[in-house]
């Protein structure tokens, strides 16, 4: 700043004239702006204003471009102080009366810029405005228009002009002031309907042709919003158009289609008796121009041709023949002068050069298709030679609209269309494909020829066009639903292909399987009668779960697909489908409904009623179901990867298998279970996860399984009563073990729902009721103890959903009321009756179950290079430690034992770590107090959470953690060896 | 002042084209065609009704050559040699049949012109497009040989006549306006039809024409739809070829041809398709190319003969006289660069498998097309597509009522068992597409040329009850006068040009009264609101005899006393 204090005096040394010529100073200022920041800066911006305002009308004049365009810069920086940008303001709407009309339009640009960029004066800036203008409007000049352009800018809302002004404006000399009014009206500027229309019809007779087109385009834009009772005003408004559709300019012929369409359409729905001969009367003027030499015209005409809403049927023919129609009966007066007129509109249309055309032409049929089914049939034959345009966008729009008809059920293909039809099937655009799948969706085949072609078409595509995979399932699924009987015709054939694939004995082409998997599936859909398909093939179709749910996302989501081909599956239990119609039609689903199969059938309510309870999810309405699965929902699951959601739906599939078999454990033929569930453990350990959410899943379910195995094993002891083979110690090892699992099961895991919870509880009483049939006296208080905790807990639960509690924790809970002074009067047998009662709950894998857990790892330390410590000193053990899923009020601590069984815990501060998501991070040095006197030990580090589940008794370790520790990882060995 | 038109050549006939026009007193001769199927003076125009004393350069401003179809001189030299090659019978036929098609392509438009310039002796400028002055010296040169060492007659005119001729020619850009002298202006429009073809719009004074030339109203695969302004014509000279014609869609028989096509390649069979090399063959090469694309067909498509190469070069070169579609996918890749189009070889012939191959020459008549005939005939399972007309004589003829057997000689005799298709395209307009054009321009009157009479006629009597225009359709060497616009000038007083500055118009409403009268058509004729323009004028003729248009506000004052009658 020195530098410029020192300039000052010179500067205005120099100017020497610095106090009379004010705008010169006040440039100075604003140049001194520039460079200084902050207060200062701000300071010398307000003098600069100061200096302007305080000028006179002459000197006003002096304000150089400069100063417009620093004032542009101060405007346009938002740190710019309040008050510079107001005295700005001020100074611009001074400068508005004094300075010369030359300066005008860049002090109205400027003012238009400061209101945007400051709406707090945008309401100053247009009152000021306002004010000014009625100066200005005799005569009205190119400034008036400014001042006009810069309200209609300021203001948000139109500006709102009065009677006079208008008219003065329209009638004005200056032709681009006329133009600047007749394009603003009716969007930025209000002007009464009444005074509008007259000032616009005759603004149509301009010889300039940008205002004729301007013109029309007012009226076009007054159409859409006015409404007018009088006939008259409607009909001279089509008229000129009509004049004008042999206007020499292109634009003005365009802008003439658009009224003669809009208008036309007004004048029709004007009296219901005409509305016919006015729909025929404007459709077959939109036709004769169709042969205009502009493609825009042409355009806007078949896009004038997409909103007719009545045109009689014999017109509509004759626009897709060129010679004039011979019709069978007396055709009417109107038809034998419109005839000539409207021949072949469409097909020259559809021949058109450019494509915009083309694709205008398709969409006008989506409208004109409705109108008449013989002229749909007709316009089907004129789709089918588009479907071989060049050009996609036009191949897509014909496309479209045949969907568009198929919706309408006025879309017949016939066989030799079929044909034509397959072809665009393989299309290389995918848009193409997509589209012409959906109408592949919609239709109802002939027979079975038809049928088969059809579907292997669909199988061709899934090998040129994996990408679609999705896609053609879901075709596939719709196909099957609408062609039960085409489908039971082959279904052994596939029957057979998919069987020796599965067995391997033929090469597997799992797209393929799963293709035909999906279409045999689909077709006892919405019938209970499962015809000639094979149980078997719904078992291998859920192996393909994930990949193939989304081909009914419209109908089901994966869960209730899963159920459907369990149920299916399993021949021992027949399901009770019941067939009703369904509750009130719901006008939102009817349209659903209609792009999903088209047919009544899916109204039916399915209901599926399994052995033992039901789920909520075991009764789905079809129709509710459809809603939900919304396609939003559906791009969803596509966008999941592959891999995460087959293991999650196969770890799901594995869960819900499991009280299917507790029938054979109470039947006492556990082995059987036994292999199966260490079957399952086997595959579910060797899934790899690309993602945690199935990790962590997987890692619940194995545990979950590897607690039911316990449970299974030690059933097999303690109910039945066998003999114990392998001793008793090997008994208690497993019940130990159990209990540790179960408590690992409950406090490892975050993210259960309620319903889940109960179940988890559920499995945990079952453990402490084992123990109990079988402990000694000794632990068995305690656990009586823990029991009843866990009881109460589990009752809440239930309480809080007002659920009914099963047999088992109901009988358990009288059990535990009954001797209320402790477990130990309690006879093991009554355990034990207790247990017959048990079954465990369906479960399913809970979306947001997380798994907590630790990683710990002590870089550069192995029995070969040992960490150094000085017996007695404090050692220092550097662990890099992650642990995932535990938020920061958890208590978790740092074990470590010596192998003379004496244990350190150090607490570790979960704040500290270095968190990213749920997962936390740290790299910390463990103090290890107690180093013996030898030459080297292990040291076993393992990381635990303080359980605060069942606050029984307290470990009283001094120091410690104050409830038991679950472990968290697995236990990691330490070498030290002494520093010599 | 009228617009006197004096039809030389092409009334009421097909062929030799040759129309002059004078409008308000310049005289344009547009094409200057030779009719191919006559040897005598009546070959060429009879050019002594220009001017009696051959004084060609004053009396005519200039030429203008519409268009012309080159790919027959292309094949000209080719096909001629191979015909007598293979068979005696064929030779006398072949005569016939290659005039024919010259005839039919449009030699009518230019084959004179030498003959005019050179030895009549004009020196006038010539215009014509570029693709048309490009082309023009190859086929008028191969024109010459063909007449002369072909048939043996008198040469007409020599090579460096065919050169200086040229020098002649100016070249002319699309919607391109040429001042010829002081008072004609001419400017070309788009007509498709074949490569460089244009309409042109002449213009002296204040009267406009158009001629049309040949040209389409329905696009190509190659070749956009003709294209031209909203004009104030007091007269438009259209062709009438197809006067009476009414083509249904040609997407139709598009799909058609691609499905027989497709079918038989799919069964593994072989498709022919002879074809002459330029125009045609490049359509159904660029359909059969975005088909095979679209489908992700493997099969390989065959092109055979140099002289597509050549037909090309011509197209990349004058990609703006093409269609939309080619214009579209210029910038990314020509479409004349086919992507599943390869190279012939022999070997193809005798290659198992399915495949497509494009042979010259068309209808069969010989070269290789026939010899790949003899060889793929026998087989069910080939399909010969025969896009276009053939010409009685030819095997393509033959063909067409399917025969068991076709005898080319005594000695050589070709079992048929092939499929056959015919696709029959034509590049000129049919009679929807002039009355559209003629609607579209909607000029003061019409003279139809080049066509058969009772077609004109009956093209005439329609024009003349759906549009209310005269129509005429003169006969050779007959003059039609129409009356042109000329528009008178005249001084506008001061009061007058401010008031006609400004918007000035009234809503007239008819009164309900006078609706009642009127009947329902009538109704709806007459707007019940109509707009008015107030500029209510009046011409006074004053004492000097000059014009004046006064506001009528001004009448009074300048009448003094004397009222006037609206």
């Amino acid at each position: 700043m020195g530098v410029l204090s020192a300039i000052q005096p010179f500067e205005l040394h120099h100017h020497h004239t610095a106090s009379t010529t004010s705008p010169l100073k006040g440039d100075y200022y604003q140049y001194l702006a520039k460079f200084k920041c902050g207060d200062e800066r701000k300071e010398a911006a307000d003098q600069s204003m100061k200096t302007y305002q305080n000028n006179t009308p002459e000197s006003i004049r002096l304000i150089s471009m400069q100063t417009f365009t620093s004032m542009m810069n101060e405007i346009l920086n938002p740190s710019t102080p309040k008050s510079t940008v107001s005295s700005i303001f001020k100074t611009l709407i001074h400068s508005l009366l004094h300075s010369p009309e030359s300066h005008h339009s860049q002090i109205l640009k400027l003012i238009t810029d400061l209101s945007s960029h400051h709406p707090s004066l945008a309401q100053l800036a247009l009152d000021s405005l306002q004010s000014m203008l009625p100066q200005l409007t005799d005569p009205p000049s190119q400034l008036t228009i400014e001042y006009l352009d810069a309200l209609v800018n300021i203001s948000e809302r139109p500006v709102e002009v009065d009677d006079s002004l208008f008219t003065s404006i329209c009638l004005a000399a200056s032709f681009p002031v006329r133009l600047w009014m007749v394009r603003n009206s009716g969007c930025r500027v209000m002007v009464r309907p009444k005074l509008l229309y007259p000032v616009l019809m005759g603004m149509t007779k301009e010889p300039y042709p940008c205002v004729r087109e301007e013109s029309l385009e007012a009226l076009v834009r007054l159409g859409e919003c006015a409404v007018f009772e009088e006939v008259s005003l409607v009909k001279g408004c089509y008229e000129r158009g009509v004049q004008l559709l042999s206007d020499n300019e292109d634009c003005v012929r365009i802008s003439a289609v658009r009224v003669v369409a809009l208008w036309g359409l007004m004048l029709a729905s004007f009296n219901v008796d005409m509305k016919t001969y006015w729909s025929n009367e404007v459709f077959a003027m939109l036709c004769s121009v169709v042969r205009d030499m502009n493609m825009k015209v042409r355009v806007e005409v078949f896009n004038g041709l997409g909103k007719m809403e009545i045109v009689s049927k014999e017109l509509l023919m004759q626009s897709l023949s060129k010679r004039v129609l011979v019709l069978d009966q007396s055709p009417t007066e109107q038809f034998v002068l419109l005839a000539s007129n409207v021949a072949g509109a469409l097909v020259h249309g559809v021949e058109d050069e450019f494509f915009e055309v083309r694709k205008s032409v398709c969409q006008s049929l989506r409208a004109l298709t409705v109108l008449s089914v013989e002229f749909a049939h007709a316009a089907l034959n004129l789709l089918m030679d588009v479907l071989n345009d060049y050009k996609v966008e036009v191949r897509f729009q014909a496309l479209e609209t045949m969907h568009h008809m198929a919706i309408n059920h006025c879309l017949e293909l016939q066989e030799n269309y079929m044909h034509k039809f397959l072809d665009v099937l393989e299309d290389n655009s995918s848009e193409v494909r997509f589209s012409a799948r959906k109408i592949v969706r919609l239709m109802k085949l002939r027979n079975h020829l038809l049928f088969k072609s059809t579907m292997d078409v669909l199988l061709k595509n899934l090998d040129s066009y994996p990408q679609d995979e999705a896609d053609i399932f879901s075709v596939l699924s719709h196909l099957g639903r609408n062609h039960k009987q085409f489908v039971d015709l082959i279904a052994n054939e596939i029957a057979d292909e998919v069987t020796a694939s599965f067995e391997g004995n033929r090469e597997f082409n799992s797209a393929r399987m799963a293709a035909l998997l999906v279409l045999s599936i689909s077709a006892p859909f919405l019938n209970a009668d499962v015809g000639p398909i094979p149980p078997v093939i719904f078992s291998f179709a859920a192996t393909f779960l994930s990949r193939i749910c989304c081909a009914f996302s419209d109908v089901m989501n994966r869960d209730t697909l899963l159920e459907y081909l369990i149920q299916k599956s399993s021949s021992m239990v027949q399901p009770e489908v019941n067939i009703s119609n369904g509750e009130g039609q719901n006008p939102l689903a009817k349209d659903d409904v209609q792009n999903v199969a088209g047919n009544e059938m899916i109204h039916s309510e399915i209901t599926i009623n399994n052995g033992e309870g039901q789920l909520p999810l075991s009764k789905y309405n079809v129709q509710n179901v459809a809603l939900e699965m919304k396609p939003p929902n559906d791009v969803g699951q596509h966008k999941q990867p592959v891999h995460d959601s087959v293991v999650l739906t196969y770890i799901n599939y594995i869960l819900v298998k499991l009280p299917n078999i507790w029938p054979k454990v109470q039947s006492y033929s556990a082995n059987e279970v036994l292999c199966s569930l260490r079957h399952w453990k086997e595959e579910l350990t060797s899934l790899t996860f690309d993602s945690s959410a199935p990790a962590d899943a997987s890692a619940f379910a194995l545990l979950y399984l590897k607690i039911i195995k316990l449970v299974v094993e030690v059933w097999d002891h303690l109910v039945r009563k066998t003999e114990v083979v392998s001793g008793t110690v090997e008994l208690e090892d497993k019940l130990e073990k159990l209990d540790r699992r179960a408590k690992e099961l409950m406090n490892r895991f975050v993210g259960f729902s309620a319903e889940e919870e109960i179940s988890v509880l559920e499995l945990i009483l079952l453990t402490y009721t084992l123990r109990l049939c079988r402990a000694e006296i000794c632990s068995r208080n305690f656990i009586f103890k823990r029991m009843t905790i866990i009881y109460l807990r589990t009752e809440s639960f239930l309480k809080l959903r007002s659920d009914v509690a099963s047999g088992f924790v109901a009988e358990l809970g009288n059990l535990i009321r009954e001797s209320s002074n402790g477990g130990a009067s309690c006879s093991s047998l009554a355990f034990d009756n207790c247990l017959k009662l048990f079954s465990p709950k369906r479960l399913m894998i809970p979306e947001g179950i997380r798994h907590r857990r630790a990683e710990l790892s002590i870089p550069n330390n192995c029995p070969d290079y040992p960490l150094p410590f000085a017996p007695g000193l404090t050692a220092s053990i550097p662990c890099d430690i992650t642990i995932h899923n535990i938020s920061s009020n958890c208590r978790a601590w740092v074990r470590m034992c010596i192998n003379d069984g004496f244990t350190q815990h150090v607490y570790l501060d979960l704040q500290s770590f270095e968190v990213s998501g749920e997962v936390r991070k740290i790299s910390y040095a463990v103090p290890y107090y107690r180093t013996p006197e030898v030459d080297s030990f292990n040291l076993k580090v393992c990381i635990g959470l303080e359980s605060l589940f069942e606050n029984v008794t307290p470990v009283q370790a001094h120091g410690g953690p104050k409830c038991e520790l679950v472990l968290l990882c697995e236990e990691k060995i330490v070498y030290l060896s002494r520093v010599l | 002042m009228a617009i006197e038109t004096l039809v030389l050549g092409a009334g009421q006939e097909v062929g030799k084209s040759c129309v002059v026009v004078n409008i308000n007193g310049k005289r344009i001769m547009f094409d200057c065609g030779m009719h191919m199927g006559v040897s005598d003076h009546r070959r060429y125009p009879n050019f002594s009704l220009i001017s009696p004393t051959g004084d060609f350069d004053t009396a005519l401003s200039c030429i203008i050559i519409t268009h012309l179809y080159c790919i027959n001189t292309l094949f000209l030299r080719f096909h001629y040699f191979l015909i007598i090659k293979i068979s005696h019978s064929l030779i006398l036929y072949s005569y016939i049949f290659f005039f024919g098609i010259i005839c039919d392509s449009h030699l009518d438009h230019l084959g004179a012109l030498v003959y005019f310039t050179e030895v009549c002796g004009f020196h006038g400028p010539i215009y014509m497009t570029y693709p048309t002055k490009a082309l023009a010296p190859l086929m008028l040169e191969d024109y010459r040989k063909v007449l002369v060492e072909r048939r043996g007659e008198e040469e007409q005119f020599n090579s460096d006549h065919i050169a200086e001729c040229m020098k002649k020619v100016i070249a002319v850009d699309l919607r391109q306006t040429i001042q010829v002298d002081k008072d004609l202006q001419i400017r070309a429009y788009y007509a498709g039809h074949v490569l460089g073809a244009a309409m042109f719009h002449a213009k002296v004074g204040d009267s406009e024409m158009v001629y049309t030339g040949d040209y389409n109203m329905t696009p190509d695969r190659h070749l956009g739809a003709a294209q031209i302004d909203r004009l104030r014509l007091d007269l438009l000279i259209t062709e009438s070829t197809y006067g009476t014609t009414i083509r249904d869609s040609k997407y139709a028989r598009e799909r058609e041809f691609l499905d027989a096509v497709h079918k038989c390649v799919s069964a593994g069979g072989k498709v022919l398709i002879p074809t002459f090399g330029l125009g045609r063959a490049q359509e159904l090469c660029i359909l059969m190319d975005d088909y095979w694309e679209r489908m992700n067909l493997k099969v390989p498509i065959y092109f055979s003969a140099g002289l597509t190469k050549q037909a090309n070069v011509y197209y990349k070169m004058l990609i703006n006289w093409t269609s939309q579609k080619i214009k579209d996918s210029y910038p990314t890749n020509n479409a004349f660069d086919f992507k599943n189009v390869c190279k012939y070889e022999r070997s193809v012939l005798d290659t198992p498998g399915p495949c497509v191959l494009f042979a010259s020459p068309g209808m069969i008549s010989g070269g290789l097309s026939l010899e790949v005939f003899k060889r793929w005939a026998p087989f069910e399972n080939t399909l010969v597509a025969l896009p276009g007309y053939c010409l009685p004589g030819t095997v393509g003829h033959v063909l067409m009522s399917k025969p068991p057997k076709i005898e080319l000689d005594p000695n050589t005799k070709i079992d048929v068992r092939c499929q056959v298709h015919q696709l029959a395209f034509s590049p000129h307009t049919d009679s929807k597409g002039i009355m559209d054009l003629i609607k579209f321009l909607s000029p003061k009157h019409v003279i139809l040329v080049h066509g058969e009479k009772p077609k004109m006629v009956s093209l005439k009597e329609k024009i003349h009850s759906e549009m209310g225009i005269p129509c005429y359709h003169p006969a050779n060497n007959e003059t039609v006068s129409v009356p042109s616009t000329v528009y008178v000038k005249a001084q506008a007083s001061d009061a007058f040009m401010e008031r006609c500055l400004k918007p000035n118009f009234k809503l007239h409403k008819c009164s309900s009264q006078e609706l009642s009268i009127k009947t329902l058509t009538d109704k709806n004729i007459v707007p019940e609101l109509q707009v008015i323009n107030e500029k209510a004028v009046f011409i006074v003729e004053d004492k000097s005899k000059k014009l004046k248009v006064v506001h009528n506000d001004e009448v009074l004052v300048m009448l003094g006393e004397k009222k006037t009658e609206d």
